[in-house]
């Protein structure tokens, strides 16, 4: 009996019946994952190959493959023009304060939150604090223009009050940036606090207790014990954020700009929109497109080295 | 224990930040609905703070009456339920296979997808594939090219990774099929998941901005952002309000009709947001930290 059972196994294990039920198993997912195949070959990587137009001069007459090459005319064009030239610099700008300046903000509310002894309180500031990542940019656009309005603003009327004069906080371009890169904290900061959150969670408690016990206030437990705490997710956090620095995004820029401040609000992906689509300039904001997508991802992968470095890459 | 006095600052200065951190979350919201129900009057002469000024519905009878506010909520209503439906078919099928150990194609295909998070064709090239499918002013364009995210995808994949796999073997061995396997096991146990990319891909409709600016051209076709976006940006549309009926406008400024819109918005964000905020934290967590 224990011989035959163990010639049975001998058989299954020998290569072409477990290669076969492996096929079996593998034969539903295959099937199942066929029409999501089909969709990012269709969706993500054929309009890969019309990034060819980057390099033609696209006109509607001969389409995208009868179109002419250019080589690097449309690069040439974009990085000898002062305008485009200063599109970049505003891309990177706008996106590099939002990493660097909005970064410390869900840092500070998770430590705060953390400390929290009351759980009715702490629930309802957490609900508050997440609610704004779920309102898009026209919402908050619009709060934006209506709180610091000239004329009927909330800021504007206070301000009037207060010293008898107004301030056109939107079309100003310091106060512009600094409106910017605040809306997008009040926007992200408690949604992007829920991480460091839960890294405060997995702290030992007894630590505190111990430093509690030798005296330590509350300054030195948050400098000596908090803090080295979440400095692994704090470091992979800062790493990854510089992975988006390319990435400011079309709706915030897009609600919040007007033409007084162009000079600093017009960047990478409102100009292609403008450009490529309302003005027919095909080329030009395709190439615009692939050198902000190209940026894009060496910096992603670059970050992801490094994070890796620190034990925490994401692939 | 008795707290020392530096303790009692550090909780008292903690209380103060953190109430101020959520109200100023709370209070702009308030001083919205505050602005849509006020008069004219008290809006231009900066009466108006947290509290409504003359109370009025009028700026909501307006926009109501006036504008295609109604027809807008209803194509928001639509882009959202299908667009959600079809994201979560898909990426259901997406997260499943990727999810079994066995799965020839597992690491390579992964791999495939994630990628498309790090690079994509940009603006133009995605334009012209709508245009070439016909898809240029049809929803199509805003549930086909974001049918899976790849992110969301991830999130699925590593709860069902999670789901025990005796649990599998044994439906398999009563005779189970896939198909049944997933419908009467799988997503059953992954509720909260479901929840939880659902309402990602739910808000995600519900906010889509850009992509009905790109591809949708027909206004009646337009949802909430667009229609409300307009409205905050131009001033034509209600001085022409004003021109058709100048004797109801006298009580209201475009503040009062814009936040009216904005609101129209919001409300529905509020109204399934409590309910589902204990899945979507979970949500969060397992996107950032996974990969």
């Amino acid at each position: 009996m224990g011989k035959a059972s163990a010639d049975g196994g001998a058989v299954l294990r020998n290569g072409s019946l477990l290669r076969r039920r492996r096929w079996n198993q593998n034969k539903p997912l295959l099937v199942m994952f066929l029409p999501v195949a089909a969709f990012f070959l269709l969706f993500k990587y054929a309009p890969m190959l019309g990034l060819a137009i980057a390099f033609k001069d696209y006109n509607f007459a001969d389409g995208i493959w009868g179109s002419p090459w250019v080589g690097f005319a449309n690069y040439e064009y974009l990085f000898n023009n002062p305008k485009t030239l200063n599109i970049i610099r505003n891309t990177l700008v706008l996106s590099a304060l939002t990493v660097f300046v909005g970064f410390p903000f869900p840092v500070v509310l998770a430590i705060l939150l953390n400390e929290v002894r009351r759980a009715w309180f702490k629930k309802w500031v957490q609900t508050l604090v997440f609610l704004p990542h779920f309102l898009n940019w026209v919402i908050v656009g619009g709060l934006v223009l209506m709180v610091f309005a000239l004329e009927s603003g909330f800021v504007n009327n206070a301000l009037h009050a207060l010293t008898g004069q107004k301030f056109p906080f939107l079309f100003h371009e310091t106060s512009w940036i600094a409106i910017f890169v605040g809306s997008g904290i009040w926007k992200g900061a408690g949604w992007a606090a829920i991480i460091y959150l839960a890294a405060l969670t997995s702290i030992d408690p007894s630590l505190y207790e111990a430093a509690n016990m030798d005296g330590a206030n509350k300054w030195k437990q948050l400098w000596n014990i908090t803090i080295p705490g979440i400095q692994p997710t704090i470091v992979l956090m800062f790493i990854l954020n510089i992975g988006n620095v390319m990435d400011v995004g079309f709706d915030q820029v897009y609600v919040l700009q007007n033409p007084v401040v162009v000079n600093v609000g017009e960047v990478i992906s409102t100009w292609n929109f403008k450009v490529g689509l309302g003005a027919g300039q095909f080329s030009n904001a395709t190439a615009m497109g692939l050198f902000e997508s190209l940026i894009g991802l060496v910096l992603v992968l670059t970050v992801n080295q490094i994070a890796r470095k620190f034990g925490r890459g994401l692939w | 224990m008795k707290q020392s006095w530096g303790e009692k600052a550090f909780y008292g200065v903690n209380y103060f930040i953190l109430s101020l951190a959520a109200l100023s979350c709370l209070l702009p919201l308030i001083h919205l609905v505050a602005l849509s129900l006020s008069s004219g009057e008290a809006i231009t002469l900066g009466k108006v703070g947290l509290w409504p000024v003359d109370p009025t519905w009028e700026a909501y009878r307006k926009l109501i009456q006036g504008t295609d506010i109604m027809n807008a909520l209803r194509n928001s209503l639509v882009i959202t339920v299908v667009g959600t439906a079809l994201n979560m078919a898909f990426t259901v099928l997406a997260a499943y296979p990727l999810a079994k150990k066995h799965f020839y194609a597992r690491r390579g295909l992964t791999l495939a997808i994630v990628f498309t998070m790090l690079f994509t064709a940009g603006l133009i090239p995605n334009y012209m594939l709508a245009k070439e499918l016909g898809l240029v002013n049809t929803y199509g364009a805003l549930w086909l090219p974001g049918l899976v995210s790849a992110y969301n995808m991830l999130i699925l994949r590593s709860f069902f990774e999670n789901i025990p796999e005796e649990l599998e073997e044994a439906a398999r061995i009563d005779g189970c099929g896939e198909w049944r396997i997933i419908g009467q096991i799988v997503l059953p146990l992954s509720l909260p998941a479901i929840a939880t990319v659902s309402l990602f891909y739910g808000v995600n409709h519900w906010n889509s901005f850009f992509n009905v600016l790109m591809y949708i051209n027909d206004s009646t076709k337009f949802n909430l952002s667009v229609l409300v976006q307009n409205m905050i940006q131009s001033q034509s549309l209600l001085a022409e309000m004003a021109m058709l009926d100048p004797e109801a406008f006298t009580q209201l400024t475009p503040e009062s009709i814009k936040s009216a819109g904005v609101l129209v918005m919001v409300v529905p964000m509020l109204l399934v947001y409590p309910f589902l905020q204990k899945y979507f934290v979970k949500g969060a967590l397992i996107g950032s930290i996974k990969g």
